[in-house]
């Protein structure tokens, strides 16, 4: 049995068209099996609505009288890109707000823009003979610019991972608030709503492909950025004009000391046209298998512990070590469903109709990690060789050995040379202050350290993060292997 | 009806004028709302009042208005903005902060412990403490 695009296009404008959400087809096609499923639906909806950090807008606001070429320019504070035409910019939804970053940026300049606020705008330019207006300070209306238009290069994800956080520190991460020693998981993606999980072979997803998009009607323009169809993690680059769209779907959102980003609504609706992708599309979310990933290692090719289902992972508690792990979604399913249905309605009622794309996309490429040219160094290759005393030694050795090798941190160890805290001049003076004379007193005894692996800018991090200027450097069993400052970092 | 701590200070509440008069702002707002504890201590006057669930907001702000303290180890409240994303709902220990059967977050003030650690977890600041 095969459909055509057309034979379902004439169903729709008559009315007849059998349109189910995805998550309705996973129940039809159980029920009534997928040879009799692919010749009932004739349609099938899917939603998604997360951050999507690759989102922004180019707007053109009109010229100026006498006109500006901007050389930079800022909407509501937050810095727009310009490298195109005079009045041309793009505004990214990471992008931070100069005032109030972290707390306001691009992404809700366009939740802002959408909802008829009025944004301020603010220019400069060079100058030219034919652009000789210097500044611009004006604030204007989605409806008094000309083009607003959504352009995300990279949003869907056909699936994300899972998020957890092994190390012994709250870690603050696009995937939100990680808490220290696997306290918590966070996933992203829409499971069995997902548009790319319901079409993982894009036999109809592709350049051209009518989508909803933030509340009105957008397009895919070709494959994402990053897109990796081998992995299942395919990504869509879309368009879309911001005047038609709402802010119930496009909302900006600060996560805490990461970032700002976009929240973005996106449905396809995916045709029938045979038994394939009837069974494609009922694929559901214990179908749908992930990466349990670790943040706490800040690298690119992070542990994965485990694989987990989406099934799993929406019941609230994932099993890992054999422990029952709070997880929650960054993105909202509440949501990627009202928009599976509001496009189930508008093809119900006839405002909506498929399009075969003018081309499919790409099934074979492949996500290629960043080339460095430059050597990546590590702590190995920089630190020193620790100045050590015994937890049991008297303060006034510690304090002769800081004299002697001009050095500002003695590390404390015991016999086996187990790391036991650290002692830097500061305490040594304070010491002498408050008249102390044991050395536990002064010790410091929580110390963060790094080792011979991590990369120069993690042990960099750690230092700025936590105010200190100096690591131990220790190995698995904790012996003391040497000292990292922030003076070989400089 | 929910529970609010809160402190008058010394400072603030000199005599009984004083103390009428923030208490009066409150019935400006026509809510009915009982005063389950009234205690003096070191710090000043110490109030546990129980009020509607839907004026807590209003309530809270006209106390702090007047430089009243209110329960700084709060509970929390989730305000309009919330998009139910979720984020916030693994870091809640109590399970205060849950999904409905539509995937619409829900908050339970009964539930919840005041250890604000979901606080700083929400993308819209959509969760505030009292």
């Amino acid at each position: 049995m095969t459909k055509s695009y057309s034979e379902i296009n004439e169903k729709i404008k008559n009315g007849s068209a059998v349109v189910v959400t995805a998550e309705e087809m996973v129940k039809i096609v159980e029920e009534r099996g997928t040879k009799v499923a692919a010749e009932d639906i004739d349609v099938v909806t899917t939603g998604t609505f997360g951050p999507m950090c690759s989102s922004g807008a180019f707007l053109n606001f009109g010229h100026s009288d006498p006109p500006i070429k901007f050389e930079h320019l800022w909407l509501n504070d937050v810095h727009a890109y310009h490298g195109n035409a005079a009045v041309d910019c793009y505004i990214g939804c990471t992008r931070m707000a100069d005032i109030r970053s972290f707390e306001y940026g691009g992404g809700h300049v366009i939740e802002d823009l959408v909802s008829g606020k009025p944004i301020r705008l603010k220019g400069n330019s060079y100058t030219t003979d034919c652009y000789p207006l210097a500044e611009v300070d004006t604030t204007f209306t989605i409806n008094e610019i000309n083009q607003a238009i959504l352009l995300n290069p990279r949003n869907a994800y056909q699936r994300y991972v899972c998020a957890v956080n092994s190390s012994d520190k709250t870690l603050y991460t696009y995937m939100g608030k990680l808490l220290p020693k696997y306290g918590n998981a966070h996933f992203a993606g829409a499971g069995a709503l997902s548009p790319l999980s319901n079409d993982p072979d894009y036999e109809t997803i592709g350049i051209g492909t009518r989508i909803f998009l933030g509340g009105g009607i957008g397009y895919v323009i070709g494959e994402g950025t990053q897109h990796s169809p081998k992995s299942r993690f395919g990504t869509l680059f879309v368009k879309g004009d911001l005047k038609q769209m709402t802010p119930e779907y496009l909302r900006g959102v600060s996560y805490e000391k990461y970032g700002t980003s976009l929240f973005v609504g996106l449905g396809i609706a995916i045709p029938i046209l045979n038994e394939g992708l009837a069974k494609k599309t009922a694929i559901s979310d214990a179908e749908l298998i992930t990466d349990v990933v670790d943040y706490g290692v800040p690298r690119r090719d992070r542990p994965k512990p485990k694989q987990v289902s989406y099934k799993e992972m929406k019941s609230g508690y994932i099993e890992l070590n054999g422990k029952s792990v709070k997880c929650s979604p960054m993105s909202s399913f509440y949501h990627a469903k009202k928009i599976a249905e509001t496009l189930k309605n508008w093809i119900k009622e006839g405002k909506f109709f498929l399009n075969p794309p003018a081309e499919t996309l790409p099934t074979d490429t492949v996500f290629k990690p960043m080339k460095i040219t430059s050597e990546l160094k590590f702590v190995k290759d920089l630190k020193k060789k620790a100045e050590t005393c015994f937890d049991d030694c008297d303060i006034k050795l510690v304090a002769e050995k800081i004299i002697k090798n001009n050095v500002n941190h003695i590390v404390i160890i015991d016999r086996d040379n187990i790391l036991k805290g650290i002692v830097t001049s500061f305490d040594i003076t304070k010491a002498i202050a408050e008249d102390k004379k044991d050395l536990n007193e002064i010790i410091t005894k929580r110390v963060i350290t790094t080792s011979d692996n991590d990369p120069l800018d993690v042990a960099a991090r750690k230092m700025k993060t936590n105010e200190i200027s100096a690591l131990p450097v220790i190995n698995e069993q904790r012996k003391v292997v040497g000292i990292i400052t922030s003076e070989e970092l400089m | 009806m929910t529970i609010i701590n809160c402190t008058l200070p010394f400072g603030i509440i000199r005599d009984i004028n004083n103390y009428s008069k923030i208490i009066n702002e409150i019935l400006k707002f026509d809510i009915t709302f009982n005063i389950l504890k009234f205690s003096t201590g070191s710090n000043g006057v110490n109030l546990l009042l129980d009020v509607p669930e839907d004026k807590i907001r209003t309530i809270t702000e006209s106390l702090k208005k007047n430089n009243v303290i209110v329960n700084k180890k709060g509970r929390v409240i989730v305000l309009d903005n919330c998009i139910d994303c979720g984020a916030c709902i693994s870091l809640c220990p109590t399970e205060a902060l849950y999904f409905n059967g539509d995937y619409k977050l829900e908050f339970s003030y009964e539930k919840c412990i005041g250890c604000l650690l979901c606080v700083d977890s929400c993308p819209r600041y959509a969760i505030e403490e009292m």
